[in-house]
């Protein structure tokens, strides 16, 4: 690839030839693959905190807020419902 | 909000166009005069006559010697904007004074700092030596542009667009088949887009203008200085021609394009263009031919642009757009301006205080 840029802090993104994919990488060495520019800058923007999961990966899922009243069937869960749910 | 970045340098003006008539242009929303002193310094100052707003570039204001006579009631400016005189009393109001912009004078064009004077640093101009310069000829213009100043940029950073708005003058297949790379140096507040294709059809723009036959070798290097700054290094050659190790590169043919992109108004651009090349010097066909092409090239994306503001002012905010691989110099470009926006907005307030 082609580097111009001389600074300390460059980001680059090259088009893969072939093929529909960018591959980007921060100053700091992180890379990563995408097919979105959008995800791609988001995720090179991000440093020095690149999400793990690569560009346009889905938020880390965290705990799990409870589930509607009507799809509950776990009786253990029914019992330890809120009266205000009921 | 206004997506004019204020506190940074841009283009108002060619050198050739101030003179010891009074000029006026509207950058960034603000009504400039320009004008020489008799020693050939450009001076650059408000349009309106601190006493009744009267513009200073209106027959019958002139200048005499070194200072601007308004033509509405004789309120006389000298070339750092201070009031040196006004009708029918000896005291000039001590707040008679024009706006004065830091000005400078360099690669034929003329920049003025468009926010708070005191933190404009004429060092930080960006660069395009080869507009006057010896071993290179130029040729420019400057066309209005109904569209505000963004579309420009989005247009200039994706030149894939070549193929389907300037087919037959420099648009071919190759470059929208042709993959880019993209740089951005967050420090000097550059993007680079580089598209190189190594075995394209020539162009007319460059067949003509260069006298190669057949396919070419070309390069399209992408450096964009925002706010205003763009340049396209191009370079064109026999197929298969790489420059020599030592940098020389005499087998090809060198086209530096330029474009100054200087918002007028929120929603109108002055599109300032030129074309500098390292071959037929001192050819006049050559530069007729490239300077009409390249107004021809420029009066397709006014054409189109145009209509774009159009209705994009039409459509409700945070309208729906897609962006794809051709877009990645492009959204660096939209990111470094509004980083640009922040900045500028900051120091204004920091001034302030």
């Amino acid at each position: 690839m082609n580097e111009v840029l001389a600074g300390e802090r460059v980001m680059r993104v090259n088009w893969l030839p072939g093929s529909d994919r960018l591959r980007g990488r921060c100053h700091c060495g992180a890379e990563t693959e995408a097919e979105d520019p959008v995800q791609m800058w988001e995720w090179l923007l991000a440093h020095p905190d690149h999400p793990a999961g690569g560009a346009g990966a889905p938020d880390p899922v965290g705990e799990l807020p409870p589930p509607p009243a009507h799809v509950v069937t776990d009786p253990a869960l029914v019992r330890g419902r809120s009266a205000v749910l009921v | 909000m206004t997506s004019i970045v204020r506190n940074q340098w841009y283009v108002a003006a060619y050198g050739r166009e101030v003179g010891r008539e009074l000029f006026s242009r509207t950058i960034c929303g603000e009504s400039i005069l320009f004008w020489r002193t008799e020693a050939g310094q450009v001076t650059a100052m408000s349009d309106r006559c601190v006493h009744r707003r009267f513009p200073l570039s209106q027959a019958p204001s002139h200048l005499v010697g070194d200072t601007v006579v308004c033509g509405y009631h004789g309120f006389t400016y000298g070339a750092d904007g201070g009031c040196v005189a006004v009708p029918g009393q000896t005291r000039v109001p001590r707040t008679a004074r024009l706006k004065a912009y830091p000005v400078v004078e360099q690669d034929s064009f003329v920049w003025v700092f468009i926010g708070e004077a005191e933190l404009a640093d004429p060092t930080t101009i960006p660069r395009a030596p080869w507009l006057d310069q010896e071993g290179w000829t130029a040729v420019s213009g400057m066309e209005p542009l109904a569209a505000r100043a963004s579309l420009l940029i989005d247009n200039l950073m994706d030149l894939s667009h070549e193929t389907y708005l300037h087919g037959g003058y420099i648009g071919t297949p190759e470059v929208a088949e042709t993959p880019i790379t993209t740089e951005v140096d967050d420090d000097a507040g550059i993007v680079y887009v580089s598209r190189h294709m190594a075995d394209a059809e020539c162009p007319p723009f460059y067949a003509k203008s260069t006298g190669i036959q057949g396919r070419i070798t070309r390069w399209q290097d992408i450096e964009f200085a925002p706010p205003c700054l763009y340049k396209l290094h191009s370079r064109i050659a026999p197929t298969g021609s790489v420059p020599q190790e030592d940098g020389t590169d005499p087998d090809a043919f060198h086209v530096e394009v330029v474009y100054a992109i200087t918002p007028e108004t929120e929603s109108s651009t002055h599109d300032f263009w030129a074309v500098a090349r390292d071959f037929a010097l001192e050819d006049a066909e050559v530069s007729e031919f490239l300077r009409e092409n390249n107004r021809t090239v420029v009066l397709q994306d006014v054409v189109a642009l145009d209509v774009l503001e159009q209705v994009l002012a039409g459509e409700p905010d945070g309208y729906q757009e897609l962006s794809i691989n051709i877009d990645t110099g492009g959204l660096a470009a939209r990111r470094l301006i509004a980083r640009l926006a922040g900045e500028g907005a900051g120091a204004a307030q920091a001034v302030a205080r």
